[in-house]
């Protein structure tokens, strides 16, 4: 990712040049390695506080500046009494525990900047307090992503689109990993050898089938002769490179088609390397050549609404300009949702933000949970999908989310909400008035994805809701921690959320699990599949090769009482209360759109982003949460930044 | 192989290869170590000629094989008490009793880069550190890892750089866990996980005229990305670069693809995919061809996965998970205090074993005037040592074979981090020639006779 270097106050470059220790260099990295920024950034869960750290991939001089205004956190005075050595090394309650160890190298980087600090004065200390408003008004930058690698599913919908087959070549393909919660993220697609083998020998079967007496791909037209081949070089080539070959592709593949005697068997030579070229594996992001400037704008209306390559519509569009003004683009992309393929789309995108393999690829205990089947995950799956779909296409206030008393239920489903099994598949049912499930925190997909396979895990439930519900990351456990929680005996036993309670006694765990914890106790009334549970049963079991004698239960009562932190008035004891903090919380809303976001442009937020955010947030307010504007205000705004958009830094591509 | 040596013929490995790579070395490939091949000692490779006239003999070479299992040991019942030659086999090792003196078992080095501050839990960090010696990047590991390493120095001349083996398909974690292998900075190599793609990748029998096609095909690709990165900025074309990198790399596989070759049997593609003793093997049987018909010299076989969470019908542990069992907290039935132990024990050592079928098939491979064993280098890595507390000290490692100057037969207790251990094996055992690796300083001078 690249970022466009601006000049950040250049006084303080001038001072730097002066003055040898380097803020980049020596502390920065010690800061970087405890992980503050993961809580103290413009979005986290410390960024209430005073300290806030500049984005990932800010340039040298941005840091520097960063580092001096730290001067506002120290005592000139009593350079031991600072808040900024205090606060790291939790001599002063530190939300986030000890991240910096007293006595450490680490800590003498820390007292030697501070040291350093004590010592600006004059210009450069005024500067150093201006620092705040100056990051303001640079509003931060927008990394340039030029080009993106097609996802799996966006390689298996195009292949379908381009040659009809529905053969789903890359669910054979090495897998994609999540990163900022999705599979797209631009910064994890990677090119292994074995990925571009895998293209290689997809390539080689989907063109052999594509040829095949009897295909439907239709690709041959015309009766053989050197026009018949330019035109179909042409044609698919508009297809598979989205954009109309250049002079000298044109050449280059003739001259490959050529090399085959058998006019078929050179057709098929090109398919067959055209599915394997860049210009096919690759998406167009970004372009400087004016040429390609419509048709990558109709490549990424495309992939983003429908999730794979552009139909002749719109690359019709592209080419008559239709696609120049933000009515034109509004209307395009109308009439894309308007087609089946939007659906699919979401419905890869709910897969992931709702973390589907989670519970696809999670095993519960069978001897506590004997009706967890695969068939049980995948209904759960089926029906969040429906609920996130319907609130979606039937155009409902999405906020509906998180307050829904209704769920899609299916004989697997029925058994663990415990309601009368309906006579057809994924029926929607009201939920009973008194199961306090409301939404998609009531729904068997969150309660078992979040849970252990024989209990639940308040700290995974209250995890999820941070990261997916409120876009806030917590920090991973400082190093060297173990994170292992004393075992439960006979003679002591404890619901979860005594045994939890170690993490709160513990001073350098309480900081981010007073943060998580007390979410997940307030859905202690369902268990680890997502019925619904009156006490909290214990089970121990003899030895292993004793299996005649039944477990020894132990009931205990359950206090499911809980709270998000930094958020008024968000006490709960049921999903059902917590649903509606959530649904009216700014934050929340505003998440979904980060969400959205993150997945539309394959990347994480920055603060250049931040203009676009709030504007397409405000947007989704307005609609009354219709997801559908959502998405319209999304594409719109991320194609005409200019209208209230962000102030995109040129690129010079 | 049953050859009469009298009627040995003298013919030219360079008489089968096909192609030569892009910068005009012959490439070595798919034969077996024929015995006409060999010299009368066989030690080296029988003398051919060229154009240029008569070719000076070649070494035999040697080969690494990088082995790793997810979760750590439960180490009283894996790390052998006594050390020198006299050294005991504590229930995990018990399966290499028969190759006692083909192993050298390592305990004591450090994975220090597993202790660096920053972000990722104590799983994230082990495998990065264990891997490669750089600490996890919070989406990846840090640098490349050692077999990649010594591969960019003795495999270039192969049909493939690298193999990257698998063998539990557990969908579990992120690239961080399921990947053993890294190229660079956050670039996982993914491991081959299904026999018969592994086979095909080796064995798998081509049309008529696919090399040509195949050719054909990447030089017009190969002109695309060129034309690609020249308008695309310069973070972007790095990724062009892994493209091309890339078809190059196949560039060579199909260019070292023999006619007709077809002396190995394609594995059984039905059976159950999830027993993985079963594919374990079939995949060490994959593995030991490629070695010996010298398709590779280096591979990565990533038995379970970093933190793993599988279960395992076949030692009776359906109850709970590997990871559940490490941990003796509780929660997994069966899996707490003692109990989980003794379980844990039985997981490792069937790790062990699936070692074992490796170097058993290796040995039984003859080669020259030895077997392949006697020219590989295998190490055997854990994720942690004691598995409870994700333990980066004091690992427990086995280096087994008989390349270059390693020592066997012997248990030796050492200190250092895992860059000594494998630089000494790179530099001392291979003649690899990587010089540093992160973390090492000094040589592990005990591994070497």
């Amino acid at each position: 990712m690249r970022i466009t270097i601006f000049i950040f106050l250049a006084g303080a470059l001038i001072a730097q040049a002066a003055e040898t220790v380097s803020f980049s260099k020596s502390l920065y990295p010690v800061f970087e390695a405890a992980a503050c920024r993961s809580c103290h950034n413009t979005e986290g869960v410390a960024s209430g506080t005073k300290l806030q750290f500049p984005e990932q991939n800010a340039s040298a001089e941005h840091i520097e500046a960063f580092g001096k205004s730290l001067v506002t956190l120290i005592n000139s005075n009593a350079v031991d009494e600072s808040l900024l050595l205090k606060k790291p090394t939790n001599r002063i309650a530190h939300a986030g525990g000890e991240r910096i160890h007293p006595g450490s190298r680490e800590e003498a980087a820390l007292k030697a900047w501070i040291q350093r600090l004590t010592a600006l004065k004059g210009e450069e200390l005024a500067k150093a307090l201006r620092y705040r408003e100056e990051e303001a008004k640079q509003g931060g930058s927008v990394p340039d992503v030029a080009v993106r690698r097609l996802t799996h599913s966006q390689y298996n919908n195009t292949v379908r689109d381009l040659l009809g087959d529905r053969t789903a070549p890359a669910t054979q393909f090495p897998a994609e990993d999540f990163v900022n919660g999705f599979k797209n993220q631009y910064q994890a697609q990677n090119l292994s050898p074995l990925l571009v083998e895998a293209y290689g020998t997809a390539a080689e079967r989907l063109a052999r089938n594509a040829f095949r007496p009897g295909s439907s791909s239709g690709l041959l037209t015309c009766k053989p002769s050197a026009a018949c081949r330019a035109q179909f070089i042409r044609s698919f080539g508009l297809k598979a490179f989205r954009r109309p070959l250049e002079p000298a592709e044109l050449k280059r593949y003739e001259a490959l088609f050529a090399k085959e005697k058998d006019f078929t068997s050179g057709a098929r030579l090109v398919v067959e390397a055209m599915l394997q070229s860049p210009h096919f594996l690759f998406r167009l992001e970004e372009t400087n050549n004016p040429r390609w400037k419509p048709y990558a704008r109709a490549s990424r209306l495309s992939y983003a609404l429908w999730d794979t390559t552009p139909d002749d519509t719109l690359l019709a569009s592209a080419k008559q300009g239709e696609l120049d003004t933000p009515e034109g683009v509004e209307k395009a992309a109308r009439r894309m949702l308007d087609n089946p393929k939007a659906k699919q789309a979401l419905d890869e995108f709910i897969s992931q933000w709702m973390r589907f393999d989670r519970v696809l690829t999670s095993t519960k205990d069978r001897r506590r949970f004997p009706q967890y089947t695969r068939e049980t995950a995948t209904a759960m799956t089926e029906e969040t999908r429906r609920f996130i779909s319907d609130l979606i296409w039937r155009e409902q206030d999405f906020t509906k989310l998180f307050t829904a008393e209704y769920g899609y239920v299916n004989a697997d489903l029925a058994n663990i909400y415990g309601v009368p099994a309906p006579a057809t598949e994924f029926t929607k049912v009201d939920f009973p008035a008194d199961s306090e499930r409301a939404g998609l925190l009531g729904q068997a997909l969150f309660l078992a994805l979040s849970s252990r396979p024989d209990e639940t895990s308040p700290t995974s439930r209250g995890l999820f809701i941070r990261e997916q519900f409120l876009c806030q990351h917590v920090a991973d456990p400082p190093p060297g921690v173990n994170t292992n929680l004393p075992p439960v005996s006979e003679a002591k036993p404890q619901t979860n959320r005594q045994r939890l309670a170690e993490h709160t006694l513990n001073k350098s765990c309480a900081g981010c699990h007073n943060l998580i914890d007390p979410i997940g106790f307030g859905f202690e009334k369902f268990d680890a599949i997502g019925g619904r549970r009156a006490k909290m049963q214990l089970r121990f079991y003899g030895e292993r090769k004793d299996r005649e004698t039944p477990p020894k239960m132990v009931d205990l009562d359950l206090d499911t009482t809980g709270f998000v932190a930094g958020i008024e008035k968000s006490n709960f004891t049921s999903p059902k209360e917590l649903g509606a903090v959530l649904a009216r919380s700014p934050q929340c809303q505003e998440c979904v759109v980060k969400q959205y976001f993150r997945y539309t442009a394959g990347r994480t937020e920055t603060l250049g982003d931040r203009p676009l955010i709030r504007k397409v947030a405000e947007d989704f307010r307005r609609s009354n949460f219709r997801f559908k504007e959502l998405i319209i205000s999304m594409v719109r705004s991320r194609e005409f930044p200019g209208e209230g958009g962000p102030v995109r830094v040129a690129g010079n591509h | 192989m049953s050859q009469v040596i009298t009627k040995r013929a003298r013919v030219s490995r360079r008489a089968f290869l096909k192609g030569v790579t892009l910068t005009g070395t012959a490439i070595q490939v798919g034969l077996p170590p024929l015995v006409s091949m060999f010299n009368s000692q066989g030690t080296a490779y029988a003398a051919g000629s060229n154009a240029a006239g008569k070719v000076a003999e070649k070494a035999i070479e040697s080969r690494f094989v990088f082995w790793f299992n997810g979760n750590g040991i439960p180490e009283r019942y894996w790390i052998p008490s006594r050390t020198g030659r006299d050294f005991d086999l504590p229930p995990c090792l018990s399966p290499v009793a028969s190759f006692r003196n083909d192993i050298h078992v390592l305990t004591g080095l450090d994975n220090s880069a597993a202790s660096v501050p920053g972000p990722g839990n104590g799983h994230h960090k082990s495998i990065s550190g264990v891997t490669t010696a750089t600490p996890f990047t919070g989406h990846g590991a840090g640098g490349p890892s050692i077999d990649q390493v010594i591969a960019s120095k003795i495999g270039t001349e192969s049909r493939f750089r690298s193999l990257q083996i698998g063998v539990s398909q557990e969908s579990f974690g992120e690239s961080i866990q399921r990947n053993m292998s890294w190229a660079g900075y956050n670039r996982p190599l993914p491991p081959e996980m299904l026999p018969h793609k592994l086979f095909d990748r080796l064995f798998g029998e081509r049309e008529e005229g696919w090399v040509n096609r195949k050719r054909s095909i990447l030089d017009t690709v190969r002109a695309d990305a060129l034309y690609f990165k020249t308008v695309l900025p310069k973070d972007d074309a790095t990724r062009l670069d892994e493209h091309l990198s890339a078809i190059r790399d196949i560039e060579r596989a199909i260019t070292g693809l023999p006619d007709n070759y077809r002396r190995v049997e394609a594995p059984e593609y039905d059976g159950d995919m999830k027993d993985w003793p079963r594919i374990a093997k079939l995949q060490s049987d994959l593995l030991a061809q490629a070695l010996v018909t010298r398709q590779t010299r280096v591979a990565s076989y990533m038995l379970t996965k970093g933190q793993g969470l599988s279960r395992f019908p076949w030692l009776g542990l359906t109850a709970a998970r590997h990871h559940d069992y490490t941990h003796a907290d509780g929660r997994a039935p069966g899996a707490d205090g003692a109990d989980g132990q003794r379980v844990l024990r039985d997981i490792c050592r069937w790790h062990v074993e699936e070692f074992a079928y490796l170097l058993a098939k290796l040995r039984s491979i003859p080669e020259g005037d030895g077997t392949v064993l006697d020219r590989t280098c295998l190490v055997y890595v854990h994720e942690h040592a004691e598995a409870n507390p994700h333990k980066n000290s004091g690992l427990a490692m086995i280096v087994a074979g008989h390349a270059g100057r390693l020592a066997t037969g012997m248990h030796s207790k050492v200190t250092g981090t895992v860059g000594d251990l494998y630089v000494t094996v790179a530099d001392d055992v291979l003649n690899a020639g990587i010089g540093k690796f992160p973390t090492a300083t000094r040589k592990i001078s005990e591994i070497l006779a």
